[in-house]
């Protein structure tokens, strides 16, 4: 099914191409006798680069971007639907204008009070463009999503850490068992559920001579905390600015 | 029509851990369990565990028992894959005797449940 998907989004990048030319917003890479000139960029500033390939992914594949937003450092980030997960990978790493061959991170956020309480956020670089870009996406604890390892081989150990800490699942996923947490360790540490002091406590009992596992009961509650620091680190940066979000051109309707 | 149109939006379409249905999800639970209850004389050929065999059957079937009341699939789905897990630790000795005797619990001191040995125990938090 992904596989059509993806033919679709080519043939219609190709009647986009064909229709009216190169789209303006990629850099044109012209080979002139043996020396390869690369022009300068034709955008005044890197938001309008990012403007302009926001609009032309959502433009590719319609059904799985939901919004395409620029964050308040400057960064293009991708929003999609967690069905959407191969084909938006696969585009993304093999489609020639992104390129997207490196996955740098994979990482998770749990927001408790959304209904889809985790966010699974991809880091890329495209190496070819020079280019940094992050895609995010959702699911809850009972959702399974796809695994991206038969696209980037680098998710592997990534999507085992997710599952350790966070209890997602990806499905197809080659070895997905525990990678940082003790054996026999019970639950997932980075949900903002998980109480500080853990559930259990080890140590040592000379009498069964080996390491026991306990239940442990605190005195006082670690519940209630000050997080913010007491001192100003970086005031200018203390009101940062909400993420911009890219209008995209309007879908065609049926 | 109008019905029909109600219970679309009344069920809600899920993505599936596992199984599509409860009679799946059953044989996964059962053929988990089958594959303990045969693995348990070999775990305990290869380990030095102060536990009979008897015991830990016993403990087996406690442990599935503890979760009798889920009928939820995605959830039993959850704990069949989680299970496997843990079955894959024991059995390619990832995990130690010390991670496999947590399972019993034999050194935690049983909740005190009348007012007194309450009392005794008590701490500063109440």
């Amino acid at each position: 099914m992904s596989l059509r998907i993806i033919t679709r989004a080519i043939q219609r990048l190709s009647t986009i191409q064909t229709g009216n030319s190169i789209p303006k917003y990629f850099k044109t890479i012209t080979r002139a006798e043996s020396t390869t000139v690369v022009p300068k960029p034709k955008f005044e500033s890197i938001t309008e680069q990012y403007l302009g390939f926001g609009n032309f992914v959502a433009e590719c594949l319609p059904k799985y971007i939901q919004k395409v937003q620029i964050s308040s450092k400057n960064e293009l980030e991708l929003l999609i639907a967690p069905e959407g997960v191969l084909p938006v990978f696969h585009f993304l790493k093999n489609q020639t204008n992104c390129q997207f061959v490196n996955l740098s991170d994979i990482c998770a956020v749990d927001v408790p009070q959304r209904t889809n309480r985790f966010e699974i956020v991809y880091n890329l670089l495209s190496l070819r463009f020079n280019t940094r870009l992050r895609v995010k996406t959702y699911t809850d604890e009972l959702t399974p999503i796809d695994s991206i390892t038969s696209i980037y081989e680098a998710a592997n150990w990534y999507e085992r850490e997710i599952w350790d800490m966070f209890g997602v699942f990806f499905t197809n996923h080659p070895d997905l068992r525990r990678i940082l947490t003790d054996y026999g360790f019970e639950g997932h540490p980075f949900r903002k559920d998980f109480p500080l002091s853990g559930y259990v406590e080890v140590r040592y009992d000379d009498e069964k001579r080996r390491v026991v596992v306990e239940p442990l009961e605190m005195s006082q509650e670690f519940r209630r905390f000050e997080l913010s620091t007491p001192w100003e680190q970086f005031p200018n940066f203390r009101s940062a600015t909400t993420v911009e979000e890219v209008p995209l051109a309007e879908k065609e309707k049926k | 029509m109008a019905a029909r149109e109600a219970s679309k939006c009344a069920t809600k379409i899920v993505r599936p851990l596992l199984s599509s249905d409860k009679s799946e999800a059953k044989k996964r639970v059962l053929n988990l369990y089958k594959t303990y209850y045969r693995q348990i004389p070999l775990i305990l050929f290869d380990r030095h565990l102060p536990v009979s065999k008897e015991e830990c059957q016993k403990k087996l079937k406690e442990e599935f028992l503890k979760n009798k009341h889920i009928t939820d699939v995605r959830v039993i789905d959850m704990l069949v894959i989680k299970g496997q897990m843990l079955l894959q630790e024991i059995v390619t000795k990832w995990a130690q005797d010390c991670h496999v005797m947590t399972l019993f619990k034999d050194t935690a001191e049983p909740k005190p449940n009348d007012f007194l040995s309450k009392f005794v125990n008590s701490n500063d938090s109440q």
